[in-house]
C-alpha cells in the first residue's frame, strides 16, 4: 500500500481541507470582528497563528488516530475489516461542503447586506485643543467634586452644595453656530427650541408642564459653539428631571407640524432681537465681514431663508449627529450626592448610544489682509460704531490677558474709553467691549452708542487712538492691579450660587478641557505682569486687522 | 421608554411640594435718626452685599420734571465726598467692587457687593453717595442730556424697554404712577442743577434710609460701624410725598405709537390692579403663575407654543405701596397683530371663567416653591430682601409663613383673588408701538384710538406734557 494511498484511507487529506476551510471561515468571522466591534486586530494574529501551528498537529493526529464505535484508537490497533474510516471521511465530505457554503454565503451576503456601521470603540475622543494656560500652577480644587464618564462616553461633573435644598443642571452639547454651512444656518439654535418640542412619549409642552409641576425651571440658550440646556429645580425633582432629560436625548419626536410651527416663534425671536434692533442688525453684519471663511461668520440665529428652508432630513441628521452621549458634558450643582448621580445617569443616560464624534470643523479664518469697513444707513436717531479686531481662542492664554485688558479700556466708568468717549468728550453716551468664547479664534469687539447726530469720524479717530496708545505704551501697574481685582471679584461672585458653579465648571470643561482650571483663575491672574497685556495689544490693535461697522441715518438723497 | 415615562409620571404625582423656605435670621437695628439697619452674617464666600433704600423715589419727582430722582441717583456716582467723578469711579473699581444707584417709583436705592476686605471702603462710598454727593453743575447737564440721547438710542432698539413708560402714562394718567421714573425726553430736558439739588434736600436724610447688609461680616464692628456712620444723618426736609389710590384706567382706549416699518408691533393691555398689602397674595401669585408667569403658562402655551405667534406673552401684577398696574405683554409680526390680542384677551377671559383646577394649583405651588430658595441664595439677594420688608413695613413671616399661605389656597379662593385682581376683558386698555398705517384700522375695534409717534419726545398721550 502507497504512502499516499494510505493518507487518503487515514482521511488525512479531507482532514487538511476541512481544517483549510475552516481556518478561512474562523479568520473571516475575526476579521469581521475586527472591523465591526472594535477587537483588536493582535486578537486576528493571535488566531492566525494558532491555526498555522495547528495544521501539522491535525494531520498527524489524523494519520495517528482513527474514529471506531468503541472510541478514538491508534489507526495501527484498529483492525482494519472493523475500520469505519470511510464513514468519517463522508462525514468530513459533508463538513467540508457545509462549512464551504457558510463561507461563501456569509461572503456574498456581506456584499449584499447594507454596510454594517459599527458603533465606534469605546475611548473617549479627546476634544482638539489648542496651546492652553500653563495650568499647573492650580490653586485648591474643592474635594467635593467629583466627575465620571458613563461607558457611552456621557461626562458627568458633581459639585456638592447643601446651602439650599435646590439643584442647578447644565448639559452642554457641543454644538452651535460654528457646526452649520449654507443652507442649515440656524439650525443648532432651532435645535434648541425643538428640544422642548415633544419626543415619542410626551406630546409638546408636556416636558414644561411636568418639569414646573415638580417645581423645576428651565432655559437653554445657543451660542457658535454649543447649545446649552438649563434646569433649575428643587432637590425633590432630581429623579423627575433625570428622566425628562434622557427622554428628550433618547426619543426626541420631530414632527414636521411642529417645527412649522416653532419657524415662526424663531423668526419672532429674530425679528425682535435683530431686525427690530439696530445693535442686533450691525453686529449680525460685523460678524459676516470679520469673517470670510470660518463660520463664525453666520448668525447664530440663522439667515431668514435658511429659517425657511431647513427640512426634516437636515433635523434628523443633526440630532443623530451632535446630541449623542459622546457629544455632551452634564454638569450638577447643589443639593445632591456624586452617588446618587452616579447612579441616576448610569440608570437614564446608559441606554443612549455613542455615535461617531461629529466632523471636525478645520475651517481657519485666514489671516486679515486689511482694514473692513461698511456702512449701514437705515432709520436710526442713534449712531452706532462697532469696531472689532481678531484675536484667540478661549483656550488660549492670551485670552486672559486681553480680557485684562479690556477691564482696562472698556469695564465700568472708571475705564479707559468710558471716562475719554462719554466724560471727558462726550462723543458716545456709552462704550463696552468683550471677547468672544470659542474653540476657535473669536473677535474683541467695541460697540458705542453715539448721542443722535454724534460726530462718527472723530469717535472712530478717538476710539482708535486710545487702541493705539494702550499698545505703544501699555497699561500701568495700578490698571493691572484694578483689572485682577475687578475679575477676582466676579470670580467670587460667580461662585456664590448653584447656578453659577455649574456654568462655571461646564464653560471650563467644554472651553479648556479641564474644569479643575477654574481654580487656577486667582493665580493666573497674580501671574500676569504689564507687559503681558501690552503684547496682546501690540498682537491684536493693529489696522489691517480691523473691522468697523457703521449704523447711521439715511442721509437725504444718498441712494441717488 | 414608555414604562420609564410612566414611572416619572408617578413620581411627580407623588411628589409633595419643597419644604418651606424661611429667612435666614438677621437683626434689626432702629438708630435714633431713624434710620433702620437690618444685618446678617453668611460666610460661604469672601464677600459683602449692601443695600441702602432712601423712600421717595420718582412719585416725589416735581410736576412735568418726571426723571429728577432718577437724575440724582446717576448723578450722585459722578463724585461724592472728596472724590470727583473719576476718582469716585476709580476707588470702587480698583478693588473689584460693584456700586450703581437706581431711582425707583417709591425709592431710591444704592447697590454694592465687595469684597469682605474693603467692606469699610464700600461703606465710605455709599455714606459720601447719600449724604455728601458733589452735585456739580456740569456732571447734572452732563446725565441729563445723556439720559435724554439714550432715550433716543432705546427707540432705535428692542421696544420692551419703553413700553413701562408709554403703558404706565396711559394707564395712570395724572396720577404720580403715570410718570416715566426714567424721565421723558421732555421732562428731562426742563430738569435744572436746582432741582437736582432741591430733590436730595428734600428727600434724603436718615429718616428715609434703610440700610441692609450680609454676607462676611463681623456684626458687632459692622452695626457699631455704621451707627457712626450714619446715626447723625439729619432727617429729609421734606415729608414723604402721600400717595393717593389710583382711580381705574376708562377703558377701551388705544395708545397706538407709531414706529414706521417696524417688523413687529408690541402691546401690553390691562388696568389698575392692588397694592401690596392685598391679603390674597398667595392665591395671586398661583393664578399669574399659570396665567402668565411661566414658561407652561395659559398666554405662552397659546401665544407661542401652539401657534408661533410670538416668542415671549407674560402677565405681571405690580404691587406698590397703592395698587400698581396689571398688565398682559407681548409681542407678534405686524400683520398678525389683531390675532395675537385677540387671542390674549381670550385667554383672560378663560382665566375669569374658568379659575384654576386643583391640578394646576398643585403645579403653580410646587413651582413657586421650588423655585423661591435660589432667589435668596447669596449674600446681596438677602440684603435685598431685608430692606424690601422693611420698606412695606413687612416682617419675616411675609417669607416664612408663605408656603403655608400657597397650601391653604383652593380654587374658590384663587377664584376670588383673580376676580378682585385682573381687569375683565370689556375692561381693558391698550397700548401698541407699531406700524400705525398698518394696523390703525384693524385696532380700532379695541376702542378710541390715541396715536402719535415714537420720535415725539414723550410717553404722554397728552402733547401739554
Amino acid at each position: 500500500m502507497s504512502l499516499f494511498s494510505e493518507l487518503r484511507r487515514r482521511n488525512v487529506f479531507k482532514v487538511a481541507l476541512l481544517y483549510a476551510v475552516a481556518s478561512w471561515l474562523l479568520v473571516w468571522i475575526v476579521g469581521r470582528l475586527v472591523d465591526g466591534v472594535g477587537l483588536s486586530s493582535w486578537v486576528a494574529d493571535y488566531v492566525l497563528l494558532l491555526l498555522a501551528i495547528g495544521f501539522p498537529v491535525a494531520l498527524i493526529f489524523a494519520w495517528t488516530y482513527e474514529i471506531t464505535p468503541a472510541g478514538l484508537q491508534k489507526a495501527v490497533d484498529v483492525d482494519q475489516t472493523q475500520s469505519i474510516v470511510y464513514k468519517t471521511g463522508q462525514k468530513l465530505n459533508a463538513a467540508v461542503a457545509v462549512l464551504a457554503v457558510l463561507g461563501v454565503a456569509a461572503v456574498i451576503g456581506e456584499r449584499l447586506l447594507p454596510e454594517f456601521t459599527p458603533p465606534p470603540p469605546l475611548v473617549l475622543e479627546e476634544i482638539p485643543l489648542r496651546p492652553v494656560f500653563d495650568f499647573s500652577a492650580k490653586a485648591e480644587v474643592p474635594r467635593e467634586i467629583t466627575s465620571f464618564n458613563l461607558p457611552n462616553g456621557l461626562e458627568v461633573i458633581v459639585w456638592p452644595d447643601h446651602d439650599i435644598p435646590n439643584v442647578a443642571l447644565y448639559i452642554f452639547v457641543r454644538a452651535g453656530g460654528r457646526n452649520e454651512y449654507p443652507g442649515i444656518t440656524g439650525l443648532a439654535h432651532f435645535f434648541e427650541h425643538m428640544m422642548f418640542n415633544g419626543t415619542d412619549s410626551r406630546d409638546v409642552g408636556e416636558f414644561d408642564e411636568e418639569m414646573e409641576a415638580a417645581g423645576g425651571a428651565n432655559n437653554a440658550y445657543t451660542s457658535n459653539d454649543v447649545t446649552v440646556y438649563m434646569d433649575w429645580f428643587p432637590r425633590s425633582a432630581l429623579e423627575t428631571i433625570f428622566e425628562l432629560e434622557s427622554d428628550r436625548f433618547m426619543n426626541l419626536a420631530i414632527d414636521p407640524d411642529v417645527v412649522e410651527t416653532e419657524r415662526g416663534a424663531v423668526y419672532s425671536e429674530r425679528r425682535s432681537g435683530v431686525d427690530d434692533d439696530n445693535t442686533g442688525r450691525l453686529y449680525e453684519q460685523m460678524m459676516a465681514t470679520a469673517y470670510i471663511a470660518h463660520p463664525y461668520q453666520n448668525p447664530v440665529i440663522g439667515w431668514p431663508s435658511d429659517i425657511e428652508n431647513w427640512t426634516q432630513d437636515d433635523l434628523e441628521s443633526f440630532f443623530k449627529t451632535y446630541y449623542a452621549p459622546n457629544n455632551l458634558t452634564m454638569v450638577l450643582a447643589g443639593d445632591v450626592t456624586p452617588e446618587e448621580i452616579y447612579l441616576l445617569a448610569d440608570q437614564y443616560f446608559s441606554p443612549i448610544p455613542r455615535q461617531y464624534p461629529p466632523p471636525e470643523i478645520t475651517t481657519v479664518e485666514p489671516e486679515q489682509m486689511g482694514e473692513r469697513r461698511f456702512v449701514i444707513e437705515t432709520d436710526a436717531q442713534a449712531p452706532l460704531l462697532h469696531v472689532a479686531f481678531h484675536a484667540g481662542a478661549t483656550s488660549d492664554p492670551e485670552t486672559l490677558h486681553m480680557d485684562l485688558l479690556l477691564a482696562v479700556l472698556a469695564e465700568g466708568d472708571s475705564s479707559r474709553l468710558h471716562r475719554a468717549l462719554v466724560e471727558d468728550e462726550r462723543l458716545a453716551l456709552s462704550v463696552g467691549g468683550f471677547q468672544t468664547d470659542g474653540f476657535d479664534p473669536g473677535l474683541v469687539y467695541f460697540y458705542l452708542t453715539l448721542p443722535p447726530g454724534g460726530d462718527l469720524a472723530a469717535t472712530e479717530t478717538r476710539l482708535l487712538e486710545e487702541l493705539r496708545r494702550v499698545a505703544e505704551e501699555g497699561v500701568t501697574a495700578a490698571e493691572l492691579e484694578k483689572a485682577r481685582n475687578l475679575r477676582l471679584a466676579s470670580f467670587w461672585r460667580g461662585l456664590q450660587t448653584i447656578n453659577g458653579k455649574a456654568s462655571a465648571l461646564g464653560n471650563f470643561e467644554v472651553f479648556t478641557g479641564d474644569y479643575e482650571n477654574l481654580f487656577s483663575v486667582p493665580e493666573l491672574l497674580a501671574q500676569t505682569d504689564e507687559a503681558t497685556l501690552q503684547a496682546v495689544a501690540r498682537q491684536v490693535f493693529r489696522r489691517a486687522n480691523m473691522t468697523l461697522g457703521v449704523l447711521r441715518a439715511a442721509e437725504p438723497g444718498a441712494d441717488q | 421608554m414608555r414604562s420609564l415615562a410612566i414611572i416619572g409620571g408617578l413620581f411627580v404625582a407623588s411628589l409633595s411640594w419643597a419644604s418651606d423656605v424661611t429667612l435666614p435670621d438677621y437683626e434689626r437695628v432702629v438708630l435714633d435718626n431713624g434710620t433702620v439697619l437690618l444685618l446678617a452674617a453668611k460666610h460661604d464666600v469672601p464677600l459683602v452685599g449692601m443695600r441702602a433704600v432712601v423712600r421717595g423715589g420718582s412719585v416725589a419727582d416735581p410736576a412735568g420734571k418726571a426723571g429728577v430722582a432718577d437724575l440724582l441717583a446717576s448723578v450722585i456716582q459722578k463724585g461724592a465726598g472728596n472724590r470727583d467723578a473719576a476718582e469716585f469711579a476709580e476707588a470702587a473699581a480698583r478693588v473689584g467692587g460693584n456700586i450703581a444707584a437706581t431711582a425707583d417709583v417709591e425709592t431710591v436705592e444704592i447697590t454694592a457687593e465687595f469684597l469682605s476686605r474693603d467692606i469699610d471702603l464700600m461703606i465710605e462710598l455709599v455714606a459720601d453717595m447719600l449724604m455728601r454727593p458733589t452735585l456739580a453743575e456740569d456732571e447734572v447737564d452732563k446725565e441729563r442730556d445723556r439720559a435724554v440721547a439714550l432715550i433716543a438710542a432705546a427707540k432705535d432698539s428692542n421696544l420692551a424697554g419703553l413700553m413701562p413708560s408709554y403703558t404706565n402714562a396711559f394707564i395712570f394718567g395724572e396720577h404720580p404712577f403715570g410718570n416715566p421714573t426714567f424721565g421723558s425726553e421732555s421732562t428731562l430736558a426742563a430738569i435744572t442743577h436746582d432741582d437736582v439739588v432741591q430733590y436730595h434736600a428734600d428727600n434724603f436724610g436718615g429718616d428715609r434710609l434703610i440700610i441692609a447688609v450680609a454676607g462676611d461680616v463681623q456684626l458687632d464692628a459692622l452695626r457699631a460701624r455704621l451707627t457712626t456712620v450714619f446715626g447723625a444723618w439729619e432727617p429729609a426736609a421734606a415729608p414723604l410725598p402721600d400717595i393717593p389710590a389710583p382711580d381705574r384706567a376708562a377703558s377701551g382706549r388705544v395708545l397706538l405709537v407709531d414706529k414706521p416699518g417696524a417688523a413687529q408691533t408690541y402691546f401690553w393691555i390691562g388696568n389698575v390692579g392692588v397694592a401690596i398689602d392685598y391679603p390674597r397674595r398667595a392665591e395671586l401669585n398661583l393664578a399669574n403663575t399659570v396665567f402668565g408667569g411661566r414658561f407652561t403658562s395659559m398666554l405662552m402655551t397659546e401665544l407661542r407654543v401652539k401657534s408661533g405667534l410670538t416668542y415671549g406673552a407674560r402677565s405681571r401684577v405690580e404691587r406698590r405701596s397703592e395698587a400698581g398696574a396689571v398688565t398682559i405683554r407681548s409681542y407678534t409680526e405686524t400683520a398678525r397683530t389683531v390675532e395675537a390680542i385677540d387671542m390674549a384677551i381670550d385667554i383672560l377671559g378663560r382665566l375669569h371663567d374658568r379659575g384654576l383646577n386643583d391640578e394646576m394649583i398643585e403645579s403653580a405651588r410646587n413651582y413657586i416653591m421650588g423655585q423661591f430658595p435660589p432667589s435668596l441664595e447669596t449674600a446681596s439677594s438677602l440684603a435685598g430682601m431685608f430692606a424690601f420688608l422693611e420698606q412695606h413695613g413687612l416682617d419675616r413671616t411675609y417669607i416664612d409663613d408663605y408656603g403655608a399661605a400657597l397650601a391653604e389656597a383652593t380654587p374658590v379662593t384663587v377664584s376670588n383673588a383673580i376676580a378682585d385682581v385682573y381687569p375683565q376683558t370689556n375692561d381693558l386698555v391698550f397700548v401698541l408701538i407699531g406700524d400705525a398705517d398698518e394696523i390703525r384700522e384693524a385696532v380700532a375695534k379695541y376702542g378710541e384710538i390715541t396715536e402719535f409717534a415714537i420720535t415725539e419726545p414723550r410717553f404722554r398721550p397728552s402733547p401739554t406734557r
